[in-house]
């Protein structure tokens, strides 16, 4: 044939526009029951040391920054709901409506790694580590290793939570980084004139695996944050 | 497209078949304000510890009605073909059995060691 009439974003390999967009879906939500995976490990494990060694569990949460982590919290809900606008831009053809939130986005999610930076930096003065070392850090505030031995707990426990926090805090941030980079990936592409009404799905399978990196974050940060928030401490 | 002879000519525009829901911002708007008051909630409730040993649970319940808005509206699993909410209900349904068997395990082992 000669004149094709189908869409030019139409693979070939797939029947319709419909199953083509169901089946980039579809390979996503796959991708992100792995991630379910990943994380519901992590999350089981730290349920089991946070029901076992409960004391010292929402001690050493106490002394995490609720503030940062709330902030942290509304900047990633809204960038979850400026990338939800961003598919329905695409699917009505508003070019500029889709640089405008994916660019939002990406800024919200680069707010959250920077506050998350600057949460990093406040906990490693304050001496909030879980290595025995506070590397050569002097004049700590308070040290939370002796401050849970004053407390009658174990230290050994308190620095379990402190490794759960960073590894799970950590590994989550280098999944917003990788979100951050599919966005401008985005951007590139509607950029190229890539992302017509035709192939929202492209939009559409970026901001799942966001959506599924905030709602990790909603129940992360309450499991490390809030744990130990009815506890009051002075100075903090 | 195929030059197969017997197979039926492709309707002019493919794009016809996509039916495309569009977001309502209102609906979207709704749903966020939702997911940052529960969020609220979550922080008051833990701030005042009114639930005791039973926070973490209200903190759970409280991130799963947030995550299930997310899912259901944000990811469109409210208009989600079906094998697509089933991919989604069987990976929570895998992180039920990772839990129950962890914690089966682990929360009895007090009785097993003497």
């Amino acid at each position: 044939m000669s004149a094709s009439t189908h869409s030019p974003v139409l693979k070939h390999h797939f029947e319709d526009l419909n199953q083509q967009h169901a089946s980039e879906r579809l390979g996503m939500w796959m991708f992100l029951a792995t991630e379910v995976l990943f994380f519901g490990g992590l999350f089981g494990a730290y349920a089991c040391y946070r029901l076992w060694y409960a004391a010292e569990f929402e001690f050493a949460s106490s002394f995490m920054n609720v503030k940062f982590a709330s902030i942290n919290t509304v900047f990633l809900v809204t960038s979850s709901l400026t990338m939800t606008l961003a598919i329905r831009c695409a699917k009505l053809g508003d070019k500029a409506g889709i640089y405008r939130n994916l660019l939002l986005t990406f800024a919200l999610g680069s707010a959250f790694m920077v506050l998350k930076g600057f949460e990093y930096a406040e906990d490693f003065h304050e001496g909030i580590l879980p290595g025995a070392s506070s590397f050569g850090v002097t004049d700590l505030k308070h040290n939370i290793k002796t401050d849970a031995e004053h407390a009658g707990l174990d230290t050994g426990k308190v620095r379990l939570f402190l490794c759960f926090y960073y590894i799970m805090t950590g590994i989550h941030g280098v999944h917003i980084i990788i979100g951050l980079g599919c966005i401008l990936w985005l951007v590139q592409q509607n950029y190229a004139n890539a992302l017509p009404p035709d192939n929202y799905s492209t939009v559409e399978v970026v901001s799942l695996y966001w959506h599924l990196v905030d709602a990790i974050w909603l129940f992360l940060m309450p499991m490390l944050y809030l744990a130990g928030a009815h506890i009051k401490h002075v100075g903090h | 497209m195929s030059s197969d002879p017997n197979q039926t000519p492709a309707t002019p525009h493919d794009n016809q078949d996509v039916v495309a829901h569009v977001d309502s911002p209102p609906t979207l708007l709704i749903v966020y304000v939702a997911i940052l008051a529960l969020f609220a909630a979550t922080v008051l409730i833990s701030s005042s510890g009114m639930f005791g040993k039973y926070t973490l649970f209200v903190q759970l319940g409280i991130g799963t009605i947030q995550a299930s808005l997310v899912g259901c509206y944000f990811m469109h699993l409210r208009h989600g073909d079906r094998v697509v909410i089933l991919t989604a209900l069987a990976s929570i349904f895998w992180m039920g059995i990772l839990f129950v068997l962890f914690m089966s395990d682990y929360m009895t082992r007090h009785r097993v060691i003497g």
